[in-house]
């Protein structure tokens, strides 16, 4: 949990400290009413977006349809493990000693599968069963296998891995009941166990993948979520014209702010509320989400889901200020979005080999794509605390940077009307 | 001490087009006062700068005597061009929020949107969306937004364009109510009859620049002196032509306008409509209004 805690918390500390140390060179004597003032026209601009946001149908329509994927996600995977599979039945033709049958029950035993014994006549007859299914493979006379269909060089199921075990054990009976070995000599061999494989990289990766994969969509499809909200609410507060009546009772800014802040709180109540029941779920039903690194990686996913949006939404809000009609929206919303895009494609390309690649480290540090990697990275355990510190500050410092361009094209371009507003154009002298 | 709004020096240039060239002038308490000019003279953009809307490159928006500021700003009431509101909000809420914006608690807000609703005839729409109102009641929920807060200064970018007469008739009311009450009240139009009718003074602009201003009374009654005569069987007004001094400046429906020079003896003038035939009407009258408004902008 130290990766949080401990980045937020320096986080939060340094930006009170570089906030009072500027109000005190800014505005040594700061009238409280002028402050009272930003604060409450950002505040009731906050609560208006929160409260029309939280009673639109898409918002709840859309809470309930994510809480249903995830509720899916968790009790799928676990309702497969839990099925219990039918017995498979083997059909023994001929004498099949109890030392083999033992050989064959520990074999079922090893690939997680149990088995039942059927009396076959004749090889014929056992065949015919094959192909009704009655029985899944035969045993002839201790000396051969048959089964329906040719395996594949690829097929790793269960019923596959049996047949694969029984041949093999099966002969090694055979062949050690052939060489006449003593009792001891043969409990020996049968108790021979394969050499320990380790290997370098954690063990626990396998299990926070799905975890990682859960964060990284719920990430994307929130911040394309909400950054739309964003781009979309501001480009109609343009074309209803009603920007013109709030500006002239609130500063560009304080909208802005107010906006961004009030959609920005939307977004982080729906998804806590997703991962609180995604957690509460898997407690429940006992999934594997709440074990090892996956309520880091949750955590995680929380944390770059608020710095994501923070650094998207500003971009977004100053790309709706140059727009006036929805076409000029879906123009503009294409190439925004192709940062995102590629880190989330990124992401879960990573997520799904299984090993994080220089490519997602770099990744990781660069805000655009950071809210993507940084997550999987920690599902991987390959980062530390401080490397994800790094990663949390250098997006906060270019969120600062790229808030303070945006309000700039904000203020520039919001009133202007009659088309799209080009960026040349707003930086322009003409257009100050 | 009377509010008062001065405009000192404004000027604003949109690339090779000027907006406003060195614009000055007072806009006082207690009347109404009608900002008038062509379109493109710059109405708009002066009304805009005033609440900060538009950069200026010269000029400064005073309050008061002191510089206009967001502070200031949260006290004026304003009416822009082209209307603007949240289409999806309930209107009772729209306006309660927009009160709340100007700095009025919740209760204070919601209150007064009630009461401008009732006063402006649309209480029942308290619980529509805007999208749902005509256009004429959206304009009467606009100029509610402009009001609620009870603000010093009203700013209103032609608040009649699109009312019907008894929606004229109440905001012109509203106007005249709010500018007794101390408020300074300013607002733009093209319907002249409606300014003449409404405002004490006018501030005419043209290309930018101030080229009219003053008391309507004042203006109607300076210049040379206008005589309406009616004379039986002359609808042409052919009697008044070719008199020295005497200008004909319009002739309608057997109403013939002249305007005189000073020296021009009006009694000589009534003996030659006599002449013509029987005098059924002959008046000096005031200047319209609309008259003022062609001499100062050509």
């Amino acid at each position: 949990m130290k990766f949080v805690l401990i980045p937020v918390l320096v986080v939060v500390a340094a930006l009170r400290i570089w906030t009072r140390r500027r109000r005190r060179q800014t505005s040594p004597r700061s009238p409280r009413p002028w402050l009272t003032s930003i604060k409450s026209a950002v505040g009731l601009v906050a609560v208006r977006e929160m409260r029309e946001r939280l009673r639109g149908r898409i918002f709840k329509v859309g809470t309930v349809f994510i809480l249903v994927v995830v509720a899916a996600a968790i009790i799928i995977p676990v309702l497969h493990n839990n099925s219990r599979q039918p017995p498979q039945k083997i059909g023994v033709v001929g004498n099949l000693p109890v030392s083999f049958r033992t050989t064959v029950e520990s074999s079922a035993k090893g690939v997680g599968d149990t088995l039942q014994f059927v009396a076959e006549p004749s090889v014929k007859h056992a065949k015919v069963d094959l192909r009704s299914g009655r029985i899944d493979i035969a045993i002839i006379n201790g000396l051969q296998l048959v089964i329906g269909h040719p395996l594949s060089a690829t097929n790793s199921s269960v019923d596959a891995q049996l047949v694969l075990a029984l041949a093999k054990n099966v002969g090694f009976a055979r062949a050690v009941q052939a060489a006449h070995l003593s009792t001891s000599q043969s409990e020996t061999l049968a108790a021979a166990k394969a050499l320990p494989v380790t290997s370098i990289e954690s063990g626990r990766k396998r299990a926070v993948d799905s975890t990682s994969l859960i964060g990284v969509i719920l990430i994307f499809v929130m911040l394309s979520q909400y950054n739309t909200w964003i781009l979309i609410g501001v480009m109609e507060e343009k074309s209803s014209r009603v920007i013109e009546v709030l500006l002239s009772a609130v500063r560009p800014i304080q909208l802005l702010t107010g906006k961004v802040m009030g959609i920005g709180l939307v977004a982080l109540a729906q998804a806590s509320l997703i991962v609180a029941f995604a957690l509460a779920l898997s407690r429940a039903v006992g999934s594997n989400l709440t074990h090892g690194t996956a309520p880091l990686v949750l955590v995680s996913t929380l944390v770059w889901l608020v710095l994501g949006y923070a650094f998207y939404s500003w971009v977004y809000a100053a790309a709706g200020s140059m727009a006036e009609r929805q076409d000029q929206v879906q123009s503009l919303a294409l190439p925004l979005s192709l940062p995102m895009i590629f880190g989330y494609v990124m992401a879960l390309t990573q997520v799904s080999s299984g090993y994080p690649t220089t490519l997602l480290k770099i990744l990781a540090y660069l805000p655009p794509t950071a809210p993507f990697a940084m997550p999987v990275l920690v599902g991987f355990g390959a980062a530390t605390w401080w490397e994800f510190l790094s990663s949390v500050l250098i997006s906060v410092a270019c969120t600062v940077g790229v808030a303070r361009v945006a309000a700039t094209v904000y203020r520039r371009s919001i009133l202007r009307t009659g088309g799209r507003v080009r960026v040349r154009e707003v930086f322009s002298d003409a257009w100050r | 001490m009377a509010n008062v709004l001065h405009l000192e020096g404004l000027s604003r240039r949109f690339g090779a087009l000027t907006a406003l060239e060195d614009l000055t002038f007072d806009v006082p308490s207690g009347q109404v006062v009608g900002f008038l000019g062509p379109n493109g003279a710059g109405k708009t953009t002066t009304m805009r700068a005033i609440f900060g809307l538009t950069d200026l490159d010269a000029g400064v928006v005073w309050w008061n005597g002191g510089v206009v500021g967001q502070s200031e700003r949260r006290r004026f009431g304003y009416m822009p061009e082209e209307r603007g509101l949240y289409p999806g909000m309930l209107v009772g809420e729209q306006l309660t929020y927009l009160g709340r914006l100007h700095g009025m608690s919740a209760n204070a807000a919601a209150a007064a949107a009630a009461a401008w609703l009732e006063r402006l005839g649309i209480a029942d729409r308290a619980k529509s969306k805007v999208e749902a109102l005509s256009h004429g009641n959206q304009q009467r929920v606009q100029m509610a937004a402009a009001l609620l807060h009870d603000p010093e200064l009203l700013v209103l970018d032609e608040p009649l364009a699109g009312l019907d007469p008894s929606g004229i008739d109440v905001i012109g009311e509203v106007l005249a109510t709010q500018a007794r009450a101390g408020c300074c009240v300013i607002f733009s139009s093209h319907q002249l009859d409606q300014v003449e009718n409404l405002c004490e003074s006018v501030v005419i602009i043209d290309q930018g620049r101030l080229v009219v201003t003053g008391r309507v009374d004042k203006l109607a009654t300076s210049g040379p002196r206008r005589l309406v005569v009616r004379v039986e069987g002359d609808r042409s007004g052919s009697w008044a032509s070719g008199i020295a001094g005497v200008t004909i400046s319009e002739v309608k429906g057997g109403v013939v306008r002249l305007v005189l020079d000073d020296d021009v003896d009006s009694d000589s003038l009534l003996a030659l409509a006599r002449g013509a035939g029987r005098i059924t009407e002959f008046v000096f009258e005031r200047r319209r209004l609309s008259e003022v408004f062609r001499e100062a902008v050509g």
